[in-house]
């Protein structure tokens, strides 16, 4: 049983890059439904396809969308890779990320590209088209992507697709405050041969899509050359990954609000004292949930794409990581095939094409759980410090495993969020006799902020010891904006992109595209001024110089005399004019009031 | 009654009443002179330092000679045709002859004086920079008899001539028909008139309606034309795309279903496409791209097509044509770039509505103005590829369609020449839009007097202008390319001075706006310059007064 579950744990680490690296036909597809603890459920899709390199530069565009091409071409653009995410996977219950982090990116965009260009102010202007074509491909923010959020990083990315270019220039942006949702899910779907309307793309709905825990969507797109010499292809992937709860997502659409559970479905735990008739304290799920595609989805699928391959391991394009012994029920009308793989720890199911097709798991209870392959690591980072003026960021890396690893760390921090380098401390907890890990930072690349202009980049390259946890801490100032350049939610806060952590492996095991861990977005307390200042300022400004002219030219214009020699009518002044009005007036009416009587 | 008021204090100081010395002139004038010059500063330094920093900018702009142009007053354009006519077989005498009666003839029939055309003689000497040059070989009937003479059996003869295409109009007489020194007029010379007329007769018209129907007040140029003529030329304006250097052209194959998934796009296209592109090369670019897109379904407004038993098809009404290509969900976003997006739609229905056709005319393809064209390819079996043959009639349709986008004329047969009638049509038309534009331009600036004018804006203006003088110019000595090159630059000039972004950013700050802000400076200060003002006048008044 032990060998077996090790075995199972190499399998699932692989699942994903297996994927890729069998292929054939020039579109695929594959959905993986995985049960989490905690009652979520991972929903990872997959889709691939392939455009040959002479039909991509004639613009004859097949499988490749019209859009993206042309974006591509028009931008000099080698390699993209663009992310839609929000929330937070949680690697201690969850276990290691699907495509070990390589499809994801942090919370809200986040886009780098390989831009070729013969210099560095070539490379800038058309990483500017870039952002805006796909700024308006994809209804996202991408315009604000200027120089003050782009980077050029060093380290942490590698290019994944084979390049013989060598004026690349490496981008990368991010837009942590953009808020990702529906109107980013429609192009996506567009962008798909069969469009949401078959396959397994046609389970994807915005309104459970964006209800998920976790989710994020990517599009990278890069060249393939084949080792054997044959023709390039330019190979568009898609993905999309994201945590159901699978009590939420049950929920009908037009009743979505959650109800207590009826005394009589509670099972109590007697064993309790106070446990009577009246009084009760609930028990966990022992149960397995029962759930079904179509319940989770909203929908059914509709049949198989039939772009995809007819036989063999692409025909099977919905696989279900569960434990042999669960249950599992096919509703369909259609022909199907399924097929135990890993031990029956994972089922494969070819679709029938043109049928509705279901998958149905009643509530059970299971001896064995789906062994989680753990994360190789762990990273939570945090604003510190109070006050408006300055503060601090501190980033905790767990290493779990046995053996030390090095790693890329990097940080692109907006401009009005300036560190101090020499504040930057890592420390290692448990602190090792090993002299090699005193000094867990081997190399650092720094670009400092420059106002307005650009932002700050850092990058590290660290290592952790085995079983450690290594702390790193930095000192910031708070830059004050001008009155223009807060946003209309000034004091929300300001995003601070997540920091991107990429796994250097010691050893040779290494996919192509890397192993990521990315931390959550910051959130940056600005001290915000008053709005109505401009005003105020030009008022009380008037008013000084108002008063000041007043009295220069007063001193210079009036005559100066003794108090007694004041003429009389100046004395009583307006008093005077007033009082002489007010007795004409009173004679007059007294006058009349008079002849009257 | 005011004495009982006051305090007993101050009885002493009213009994006891002191004047002021009397003020000496010198701190009178002293006083006069403090006050004119804080009134100078204010005036000549303070209000214009406040107006100049507080105003928007705005550059000079030639506003009236926007408005000629708009109006049409400065260009009035003409199109000098110049034909050439080469008849080698006869005595310069007897052709300089002919040339002047048929030019008689030909200025007969002419009513539309802004096209003109102009026959001269082919000689060596004739200027080759004659943009527009008709070759008329008059070949005596002498020589062609002879050559029957000789291949009587030959039913027809064809030229190869090497080089370049020029139009050439080959006219055979008998020497007979020669006319004589002394007549005016000859039915040769008639016949020959008449026959170039009508070869240009499409482009009068268009250029005619063209005048006509541009602002511009030119009355007595414009050849009135027929009801019929003036509506369908109307209709072949409002469907032709603006004139642009670069068109893309977009290729899409559209299926409800998910076949057929592939077509072979890349020979047809060499083969259908590419020759009438590079026939239109000379006038503009174009790029060329394709896709295939699967699962396109119509949009829910959109009434599905029924099955009509006689015809044995299913029918798409007429008027539901303009809501066939759903515009929300199939990806048909222009190309990126500067120029206009042509999208052809080869839309294959699924077996089970096939064939589909329109249901009034039984057509099956249909164009959409200023957008492209559409055609159903009712092809019975759906194969997975589409191949080069079933593409054929597809393809033959979208180049009649791209033709009919382009504004291409339809007369006369020889492509060539309805190419260089684009031309000139084409430079008409933007010279027309450009000054519209200038004219549009000037009128907004006039109305809203609160919104900047930038730098770049009158720059613009001022090119356009100049491009406009060169464009009118060109046409007026027959060099109809560079003139469209000319208008092109003009026209993009304008739209660029037109759409300028700064412009519109300061119209929500109005001068009441303004004034309000600085009511605190500018009151305080205001007051006590008037008041003392106005007591000093007074006291001047009052001692001229008793002096």
């Amino acid at each position: 049983m032990l060998l077996h579950v090790r075995f199972l744990l190499s399998f699932l680490c692989l699942f994903f890059s297996q994927v890729i690296l069998a292929s054939s036909s020039d579109y695929h597809e594959r959905l993986l439904l995985r049960p989490l603890p905690q009652n979520a459920l991972l929903a990872s899709f997959n889709f691939r396809s392939n455009e040959s390199l002479s039909s991509f530069e004639q613009q004859n565009f097949r499988y490749l969308p019209r859009s993206v091409g042309q974006i591509l071409q028009h931008a000099h653009t080698k390699e993209l890779h663009l992310r839609f995410s929000f929330g937070r996977w949680d690697a201690e219950s969850w276990g290691a990320r699907p495509w070990n982090g390589a499809r994801e990116g942090g919370t809200g965009v986040e886009l780098w590209a390989w831009v070729e260009a013969e210099t560095d102010g070539e490379a800038n202007a058309r990483w500017l088209t870039l952002t805006n074509a796909l700024s308006g491909l994809f209804c996202a923010s991408l315009n604000f992507i200027d120089s003050t959020k782009t980077i050029r990083p060093v380290e942490i990315f590698q290019p994944e697709g084979n390049h013989q270019d060598a004026n690349l220039h490496l981008l990368h942006g991010a837009l942590p405050h953009e808020v990702v949702c529906t109107e980013n899910l429609t192009p996506f779907l567009k962008l798909l041969p069969c469009k949401g309307k078959a396959g397994i793309s046609s389970l994807l709905d915005g309104h459970k899509l964006f209800d998920a825990s976790w989710q994020t969507m990517s599009i990278d797109v890069r060249p393939v050359c084949p080792t054997d010499g044959g023709e390039c292809i330019i190979e568009i992937e898609q993905t999309v990954d994201m945590v159901l709860d699978i009590d939420r997502s049950k929920r009908p659409r037009d009743n979505p609000i959650p109800r207590p559970v009826k005394i009589e479905d509670i099972t109590c735990d007697t064993s309790k004292p106070y446990s009577s008739q009246d009084s009760c304290y609930p028990l966990d799920h022992v149960l397995e949930p029962s759930w079904s595609v179509a319940e989770i989805f909203g929908r059914p699928l509709k049949g198989a794409c039939p772009l995809t391959a007819a036989e063999g391991d692409e025909s099977e394009t919905v696989c279900l990581n569960v434990p042999p012994e669960r249950d599992v029920e096919v509703r369909t009308q259609g022909y199907h095939a399924q097929r135990m793989r890993e031990g029956g720890f994972l089922r494969c199911y070819e679709l029938p094409t043109g049928e509705d097709f279901d998958l149905f798991l009643a509530e059970q209870s299971l001896e064995t759980t789906i062994p989680l392959p753990q994360s190789p690591l762990y990273a939570t980072r945090s604003i510190v410090g109070h006050g408006q003026e300055r503060g601090g960021v501190q980033a905790v890396i767990t290493n779990p495993s046995d053996a030390a690893v090095d790693l890329a760390y990097l940080e692109s921090l907006p401009w009005f969020m300036k560190p101090y380098l020499h504040t930057l401390k890592a420390t290692i907890t448990p602190t090792s006799d090993n002299s090699s890990y005193t000094h867990p930072i081997k190399e650092t690349y720094y670009r400092p902020a420059v106002d307005r202009r650009r932002g700050t980049h850092l990058e590290l390259l660290l290592t952790i010891p085995p079983a450690s946890t290594l702390t790193l801490s930095y000192d910031f100032d708070k830059a004050i904006l001008r009155y223009t350049e807060y946003p209309p939610d000034a004091n929300r806060g300001f995003d601070v992109a997540p920091a991107v952590i990429r796994l250097l492996s010691s050893s040779g095991e290494e996919s192509p595209k890397g192993v990521y861990v990315r931390t959550t977005s910051l959130l940056l307390p600005l001290p915000t001024p008053d709005f109505s200042m401009p005003y105020n300022v030009i008022i009380l400004t008037s008013t000084v110089m108002a008063l000041g002219f007043g009295s220069i030219f007063n001193i210079l214009v009036r005559r100066f005399v003794g108090a007694d020699e004041v003429e009389k009518r100046g004395l009583a002044g307006l008093k005077g004019v007033l009082q002489g009005k007010i007795g004409r007036w009173r004679a007059r009416f007294g006058g009349k009031g008079a002849k009257e009587l | 009654m005011e004495a009982d008021q006051e305090p007993p204090g101050a009885v002493g100081a009213v009994n006891i009443k002191k004047a002021p010395p009397p003020e000496t002139s010198e701190s009178i004038w002293t006083r006069r002179l403090v006050i004119l010059s804080f009134w100078t500063v204010v005036l000549l330094f303070g209000l214009p330092v406040w107006y100049k920093t507080t105003t928007v900018y705005r550059a000079a702009l030639p506003l009236q000679a926007m408005n000629d142009w708009a109006d049409g007053k400065i260009c009035r354009p003409v199109f000098p045709l110049r034909i050439a006519i080469d008849a080698p077989s006869l005595p310069h005498q007897d052709a300089q002859h002919l040339l002047r009666t048929t030019q008689h003839a030909l200025d007969d029939l002419n009513e539309f004086s802004a096209h003109h055309l102009r026959l001269l003689l082919s000689e060596p000497s004739t200027p080759s920079n004659a943009s527009q040059k008709m070759t008329m070989d008059l070949d005596s009937s002498n020589s062609v008899s002879k050559g029957h003479l000789h291949d009587e059996d030959i039913a027809l003869t064809v030229r190869m001539l090497p080089g370049s295409y020029t139009p050439t109009l080959d006219v055979y007489y008998t020497p007979n028909q020669i006319p004589s020194s002394s007549s005016t007029s000859s039915p040769l010379a008639t016949f020959v008139a008449y026959e170039l007329q009508r070869v240009f007769a499409e482009e009068q018209a268009q250029l005619a309606h063209l005048l006509s129907s541009s602002a511009t007040s030119q009355t007595g140029q414009v050849k009135s034309l027929s009801k019929d003529d003036a509506v369908r030329l109307a209709r072949q304006t409002t469907r032709s795309f603006k004139y642009a250097p670069t068109y893309h052209l977009t290729f899409s194959l559209f299926t409800p279903v998910a076949v057929p998934s592939a077509w072979e796009i890349r020979s047809a296209l060499e083969e259908y496409i590419s020759p009438l592109l590079e026939s239109l090369s000379p006038i503009s670019n174009f790029t060329v791209d394709t896709q295939v897109q699967l699962y396109a379904k119509f949009s829910h407004s959109f009434h599905e097509p029924e099955y009509d038993t006689s015809l044995k098809a299913w029918t798409l009404q007429k008027e539901e044509l303009s809501a066939f290509v759903n515009a929300a969900e199939w990806p048909l976003s222009p190309s990126i770039g500067v120029g206009p997006t042509i999208n052809f739609v080869l839309y294959v229905p699924a077996e089970n509505q096939s064939p589909l056709v329109v249901k009034e005319t039984g057509g099956s393809s249909w164009l959409i103005p200023q957008w492209g064209g559409v055609q159903i390819l009712n092809s019975g079996t759906l194969k997975s590829t589409l191949s080069r043959e079933d593409l054929q009639p597809a393809m033959l349709t979208f180049s009649h369609q791209l033709m009919s986008l382009l504004g291409v004329p339809h007369a006369p047969v020889s492509l060539p020449m309805r190419l260089s009638t684009l031309t000139r049509v084409r430079a008409a038309s933007l010279l027309f839009s450009a000054s519209s534009t200038l004219g549009s331009l000037a009128r907004l600036t006039q109305a809203l007097q609160s919104i900047a004018i930038p730098d770049t804006v009158a720059q613009a203006v001022d090119t356009t202008i100049e491009h406009l003088y060169r464009a009118c110019n060109e046409l007026r000595e027959g060099r109809f390319a560079t003139a469209l090159e000319s208008a092109r630059i003009a026209e993009a000039e304008a739209e660029k001075a037109f759409f300028e972004r700064s412009m519109v950013g300061q119209v929500y700050f109005p001068d009441e706006h303004k004034v309000a802000v600085y009511l605190p400076l500018l009151g305080p200060i205001a007051v006590p310059l008037v008041m003392t003002a106005i007591k000093e006048l007074k006291s001047t008044y009052k001692r001229w007064r008793a002096a």
